[in-house]
Protein backbone atom coordinates (compact mmCIF):
# COMPACT_ATOMS: atom_id res chain seq x y z
CA UNK A 1 0.00 0.00 0.00
CA UNK A 2 1.28 3.40 -0.96
CA UNK A 3 1.12 5.68 2.03
CA UNK A 4 3.58 8.32 0.89
CA UNK A 5 2.64 11.88 1.54
CA UNK A 6 4.22 14.40 -0.76
CA UNK A 7 3.96 17.32 1.61
CA UNK A 8 2.03 20.51 1.54
CA UNK A 9 4.09 22.35 -1.03
CA UNK A 10 1.67 25.16 -1.63
CA UNK A 11 2.72 26.70 -4.88
CA UNK A 12 3.35 30.38 -5.21
CA UNK A 13 1.44 30.74 -8.46
CA UNK A 14 -2.14 31.81 -7.90
CA UNK A 15 -4.69 29.12 -8.75
CA UNK A 16 -6.82 30.02 -11.73
CA UNK A 17 -9.78 31.43 -9.91
CA UNK A 18 -12.11 33.81 -11.63
CA UNK A 19 -13.55 36.86 -9.92
CA UNK A 20 -16.94 35.11 -10.04
CA UNK A 21 -15.55 32.20 -8.04
CA UNK A 22 -14.25 34.53 -5.36
CA UNK A 23 -17.52 36.46 -5.20
CA UNK A 24 -19.41 33.18 -4.87
CA UNK A 25 -17.14 32.10 -2.03
CA UNK A 26 -17.52 35.43 -0.22
CA UNK A 27 -21.28 35.34 -0.70
CA UNK A 28 -21.53 31.83 0.73
CA UNK A 29 -19.35 32.74 3.70
CA UNK A 30 -21.59 35.74 4.40
CA UNK A 31 -24.72 33.59 4.08
CA UNK A 32 -23.26 31.06 6.52
CA UNK A 33 -22.56 33.81 9.02
CA UNK A 34 -26.11 35.10 8.68
CA UNK A 35 -27.52 31.61 9.20
CA UNK A 36 -25.44 31.14 12.33
CA UNK A 37 -26.43 34.46 13.84
CA UNK A 38 -30.10 33.62 13.22
CA UNK A 39 -30.02 30.50 15.36
CA UNK A 40 -31.42 31.00 18.81
CA UNK A 41 -29.35 29.49 21.55
CA UNK A 42 -31.99 28.30 23.98
CA UNK A 43 -30.23 25.41 25.62
CA UNK A 44 -32.51 22.42 25.48
CA UNK A 45 -31.44 18.83 25.39
CA UNK A 46 -33.24 16.02 23.62
CA UNK A 47 -32.07 12.50 22.99
CA UNK A 48 -30.92 9.99 25.53
CA UNK A 49 -30.48 10.27 29.25
CA UNK A 50 -26.98 11.67 29.62
CA UNK A 51 -28.21 15.26 30.02
CA UNK A 52 -30.54 14.40 32.89
CA UNK A 53 -29.88 13.78 36.57
CA UNK A 54 -29.99 10.30 38.06
CA UNK A 55 -32.53 11.12 40.75
CA UNK A 56 -36.27 11.05 40.23
CA UNK A 57 -37.98 14.41 39.95
CA UNK A 58 -41.69 15.19 39.99
CA UNK A 59 -43.76 18.20 39.00
CA UNK A 60 -47.46 18.84 38.61
CA UNK A 61 -48.93 21.43 36.30
CA UNK A 62 -51.49 22.26 33.65
CA UNK A 63 -50.75 21.58 30.00
CA UNK A 64 -50.45 24.86 28.07
CA UNK A 65 -49.09 23.47 24.80
CA UNK A 66 -48.63 20.05 23.24
CA UNK A 67 -46.35 18.95 20.43
CA UNK A 68 -46.63 15.25 19.75
CA UNK A 69 -44.88 12.97 17.31
CA UNK A 70 -41.43 11.97 16.09
CA UNK A 71 -38.71 12.26 17.16
CA UNK A 72 -40.47 12.67 20.54
CA UNK A 73 -43.38 14.49 22.10
CA UNK A 74 -43.21 17.66 24.18
CA UNK A 75 -45.59 19.04 26.79
CA UNK A 76 -45.36 22.62 28.03
CA UNK A 77 -46.69 22.83 31.58
CA UNK A 78 -47.69 25.74 33.77
CA UNK A 79 -46.29 24.83 37.18
CA UNK A 80 -47.30 27.52 39.68
CA UNK A 81 -46.81 30.20 37.07
CA UNK A 82 -43.52 28.79 35.79
CA UNK A 83 -43.28 27.29 32.34
CA UNK A 84 -41.78 23.79 32.28
CA UNK A 85 -41.15 21.47 29.39
CA UNK A 86 -41.71 17.74 29.75
CA UNK A 87 -40.39 15.41 27.09
CA UNK A 88 -42.58 12.38 26.51
CA UNK A 89 -42.18 9.48 24.11
CA UNK A 90 -42.40 9.01 20.38
CA UNK A 91 -45.83 7.76 19.18
CA UNK A 92 -45.27 4.04 19.79
CA UNK A 93 -43.94 4.58 23.30
CA UNK A 94 -46.88 6.77 24.34
CA UNK A 95 -49.30 4.32 22.75
CA UNK A 96 -47.72 1.36 24.56
CA UNK A 97 -48.15 3.21 27.85
CA UNK A 98 -51.80 3.93 27.03
CA UNK A 99 -51.08 7.64 26.85
CA UNK A 100 -53.33 8.65 23.97
CA UNK A 101 -53.21 12.04 22.28
CA UNK A 102 -56.73 12.78 23.55
CA UNK A 103 -55.54 12.52 27.17
CA UNK A 104 -53.00 15.26 26.58
CA UNK A 105 -55.40 18.12 25.87
CA UNK A 106 -54.43 21.68 26.76
CA UNK A 107 -55.71 22.51 30.24
CA UNK A 108 -55.30 18.98 31.59
CA UNK A 109 -53.53 18.67 34.93
CA UNK A 110 -50.67 16.22 34.77
CA UNK A 111 -47.99 14.99 37.12
CA UNK A 112 -44.73 14.19 35.44
CA UNK A 113 -42.24 11.95 37.18
CA UNK A 114 -38.87 11.57 35.55
CA UNK A 115 -35.37 12.99 35.26
CA UNK A 116 -34.66 16.66 35.36
CA UNK A 117 -31.99 18.29 33.19
CA UNK A 118 -28.67 18.54 35.04
CA UNK A 119 -28.47 22.23 34.21
CA UNK A 120 -30.67 23.89 36.87
CA UNK A 121 -31.32 26.82 34.51
CA UNK A 122 -33.27 24.48 32.25
CA UNK A 123 -36.85 23.89 33.29
CA UNK A 124 -36.94 20.59 31.50
CA UNK A 125 -37.76 17.06 32.56
CA UNK A 126 -37.65 13.77 30.68
CA UNK A 127 -40.85 12.03 31.64
CA UNK A 128 -40.81 8.42 32.78
CA UNK A 129 -44.28 8.23 34.29
CA UNK A 130 -47.12 10.62 33.42
CA UNK A 131 -50.05 10.65 35.82
CA UNK A 132 -53.42 12.02 34.72
CA UNK A 133 -56.54 11.91 36.93
CA UNK A 134 -54.89 9.42 39.28
CA UNK A 135 -53.89 6.99 36.55
CA UNK A 136 -50.17 6.44 35.92
CA UNK A 137 -48.90 5.92 32.39
CA UNK A 138 -45.42 4.40 32.46
CA UNK A 139 -43.37 5.24 29.36
CA UNK A 140 -40.43 3.08 30.44
CA UNK A 141 -41.94 -0.03 32.06
CA UNK A 142 -38.72 -2.00 31.48
CA UNK A 143 -36.38 0.62 32.87
CA UNK A 144 -35.26 0.23 36.45
CA UNK A 145 -35.16 3.51 38.31
CA UNK B 1 -40.90 36.00 8.55
CA UNK B 2 -40.39 32.32 7.85
CA UNK B 3 -42.81 31.15 10.51
CA UNK B 4 -46.00 30.85 8.39
CA UNK B 5 -44.05 28.89 5.78
CA UNK B 6 -42.59 26.53 8.41
CA UNK B 7 -46.01 26.01 9.97
CA UNK B 8 -47.40 25.19 6.53
CA UNK B 9 -44.65 22.60 6.08
CA UNK B 10 -45.47 21.02 9.44
CA UNK B 11 -49.12 20.76 8.43
CA UNK B 12 -48.46 18.87 5.19
CA UNK B 13 -50.06 15.40 5.21
CA UNK B 14 -46.59 13.95 4.63
CA UNK B 15 -45.26 15.75 7.71
CA UNK B 16 -48.18 14.47 9.80
CA UNK B 17 -47.63 10.93 8.53
CA UNK B 18 -43.95 11.05 9.47
CA UNK B 19 -44.74 12.56 12.85
CA UNK B 20 -47.18 9.84 13.79
CA UNK B 21 -45.36 6.91 12.25
CA UNK B 22 -43.89 3.96 14.08
CA UNK B 23 -41.58 2.63 11.36
CA UNK B 24 -41.43 5.26 8.61
CA UNK B 25 -39.57 7.90 10.61
CA UNK B 26 -36.79 5.60 11.91
CA UNK B 27 -36.39 4.08 8.44
CA UNK B 28 -36.03 7.54 6.90
CA UNK B 29 -33.51 8.21 9.66
CA UNK B 30 -31.57 5.09 8.61
CA UNK B 31 -31.67 6.25 4.97
CA UNK B 32 -30.18 9.56 6.07
CA UNK B 33 -27.30 7.73 7.72
CA UNK B 34 -26.73 5.56 4.65
CA UNK B 35 -26.57 8.71 2.51
CA UNK B 36 -24.08 10.34 4.88
CA UNK B 37 -21.99 7.15 4.98
CA UNK B 38 -21.78 6.98 1.20
CA UNK B 39 -20.88 10.66 0.92
CA UNK B 40 -18.33 10.72 3.72
CA UNK B 41 -16.86 7.32 2.93
CA UNK B 42 -16.18 8.30 -0.66
CA UNK B 43 -15.19 11.93 -0.17
CA UNK B 44 -12.54 11.27 2.52
CA UNK B 45 -10.27 9.11 0.30
CA UNK B 46 -10.72 11.60 -2.53
CA UNK B 47 -9.94 14.55 -0.26
CA UNK B 48 -6.87 12.80 1.12
CA UNK B 49 -5.65 12.12 -2.42
CA UNK B 50 -6.19 15.79 -3.27
CA UNK B 51 -4.40 16.81 -0.07
CA UNK B 52 -1.32 14.88 -1.13
CA UNK B 53 -1.68 11.30 0.05
CA UNK B 54 -1.14 8.42 -2.42
CA UNK B 55 0.40 10.55 -5.19
CA UNK B 56 0.94 7.45 -7.33
CA UNK B 57 -2.79 6.71 -7.52
CA UNK B 58 -4.33 8.11 -10.69
CA UNK B 59 -6.66 10.92 -9.67
CA UNK B 60 -8.86 10.67 -12.75
CA UNK B 61 -9.55 6.97 -12.12
CA UNK B 62 -10.18 7.60 -8.42
CA UNK B 63 -12.57 10.42 -9.25
CA UNK B 64 -14.52 8.28 -11.67
CA UNK B 65 -15.26 5.77 -8.92
CA UNK B 66 -15.73 7.97 -5.88
CA UNK B 67 -17.51 11.01 -7.31
CA UNK B 68 -20.71 9.22 -8.42
CA UNK B 69 -20.89 7.46 -5.06
CA UNK B 70 -20.47 10.78 -3.24
CA UNK B 71 -23.14 12.46 -5.37
CA UNK B 72 -25.55 9.56 -4.80
CA UNK B 73 -24.87 9.86 -1.07
CA UNK B 74 -25.57 13.61 -1.08
CA UNK B 75 -28.86 13.10 -2.93
CA UNK B 76 -29.94 10.33 -0.55
CA UNK B 77 -28.98 12.33 2.54
CA UNK B 78 -30.65 15.51 1.29
CA UNK B 79 -33.86 13.75 0.30
CA UNK B 80 -34.21 11.89 3.59
CA UNK B 81 -33.07 15.03 5.42
CA UNK B 82 -36.04 16.99 4.08
CA UNK B 83 -38.35 14.23 5.34
CA UNK B 84 -36.76 14.34 8.80
CA UNK B 85 -37.07 18.13 8.84
CA UNK B 86 -40.79 18.36 7.95
CA UNK B 87 -42.44 16.95 11.13
CA UNK B 88 -40.92 19.68 13.32
CA UNK B 89 -39.79 22.23 10.75
CA UNK B 90 -40.13 25.27 13.02
CA UNK B 91 -38.14 23.63 15.83
CA UNK B 92 -35.28 22.70 13.53
CA UNK B 93 -35.27 26.08 11.80
CA UNK B 94 -34.82 27.66 15.23
CA UNK B 95 -32.01 25.35 16.25
CA UNK B 96 -28.52 26.84 16.25
CA UNK B 97 -26.88 23.50 15.46
CA UNK B 98 -29.28 22.76 12.65
CA UNK B 99 -28.50 26.09 11.02
CA UNK B 100 -24.78 25.52 11.59
CA UNK B 101 -25.09 22.12 9.95
CA UNK B 102 -26.98 23.46 6.93
CA UNK B 103 -24.40 26.24 6.55
CA UNK B 104 -21.57 23.70 6.62
CA UNK B 105 -23.35 21.48 4.10
CA UNK B 106 -23.83 24.52 1.82
CA UNK B 107 -20.17 25.44 2.20
CA UNK B 108 -19.11 21.82 1.51
CA UNK B 109 -21.21 21.72 -1.65
CA UNK B 110 -19.93 25.14 -2.75
CA UNK B 111 -16.35 23.99 -2.15
CA UNK B 112 -16.94 20.92 -4.30
CA UNK B 113 -18.61 22.88 -7.09
CA UNK B 114 -15.87 25.54 -7.10
CA UNK B 115 -13.23 22.82 -7.27
CA UNK B 116 -14.98 21.19 -10.21
CA UNK B 117 -14.93 24.50 -12.04
CA UNK B 118 -11.27 25.14 -11.35
CA UNK B 119 -8.74 24.92 -14.18
CA UNK B 120 -6.71 22.34 -12.27
CA UNK B 121 -9.65 19.95 -11.95
CA UNK B 122 -10.32 20.30 -15.66
CA UNK B 123 -6.70 19.48 -16.37
CA UNK B 124 -5.89 22.93 -17.75
CA UNK B 125 -3.36 24.05 -15.21
CA UNK B 126 -1.47 23.26 -12.05
CA UNK B 127 -1.93 25.02 -8.77
CA UNK B 128 -2.61 24.50 -5.11
CA UNK B 129 -6.39 24.91 -5.39
CA UNK B 130 -7.25 21.17 -5.34
CA UNK B 131 -5.05 20.62 -2.30
CA UNK B 132 -6.69 23.46 -0.37
CA UNK B 133 -10.15 22.34 -1.50
CA UNK B 134 -9.40 18.77 -0.36
CA UNK B 135 -8.43 19.88 3.13
CA UNK B 136 -11.41 22.27 3.27
CA UNK B 137 -13.72 19.46 2.20
CA UNK B 138 -12.47 17.19 5.01
CA UNK B 139 -13.07 19.91 7.59
CA UNK B 140 -16.46 21.04 6.23
CA UNK B 141 -18.02 17.57 5.95
CA UNK B 142 -16.67 16.50 9.34
CA UNK B 143 -18.09 19.69 10.82
CA UNK B 144 -21.44 19.14 9.12
CA UNK B 145 -21.75 15.65 10.62
CA UNK B 146 -20.76 16.81 14.11
CA UNK B 147 -23.13 19.79 14.02
CA UNK B 148 -25.89 17.57 12.61
CA UNK B 149 -25.53 15.10 15.45
CA UNK B 150 -25.63 17.87 18.04
CA UNK B 151 -29.07 18.91 16.73
CA UNK B 152 -30.50 15.92 18.58
CA UNK B 153 -28.95 16.91 21.88
CA UNK B 154 -29.01 20.71 22.06
CA UNK B 155 -31.05 23.47 20.52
Amino acid sequence: MDLRFNGLNIRKDMPMLTRRDLLTAIGLAAASGLFLSMGNRLARAHHGWAWATDSVFEITGKITAVKLGNPHGELILDVNGESWEAEIGQPWRNERAGLTDALLAVGTEVTVSGRRAKDPAQKLVKAEIVTIAGKAYNLYPDRRS
Amino acid sequence: MLDPFLTTLEQLPLAAALRGSTWLYPLVNATHIIGISLLFGSIVPLDLRLAGFWPSIDLIALRRVLLPVAIFGVVLAAGSGVLLFLPKAADYAGSFWFLAKISLVAAGLANALLLRRSAEWQGKGEGSWPRIAGVASLLLWTGAIVAGRLVGYFD
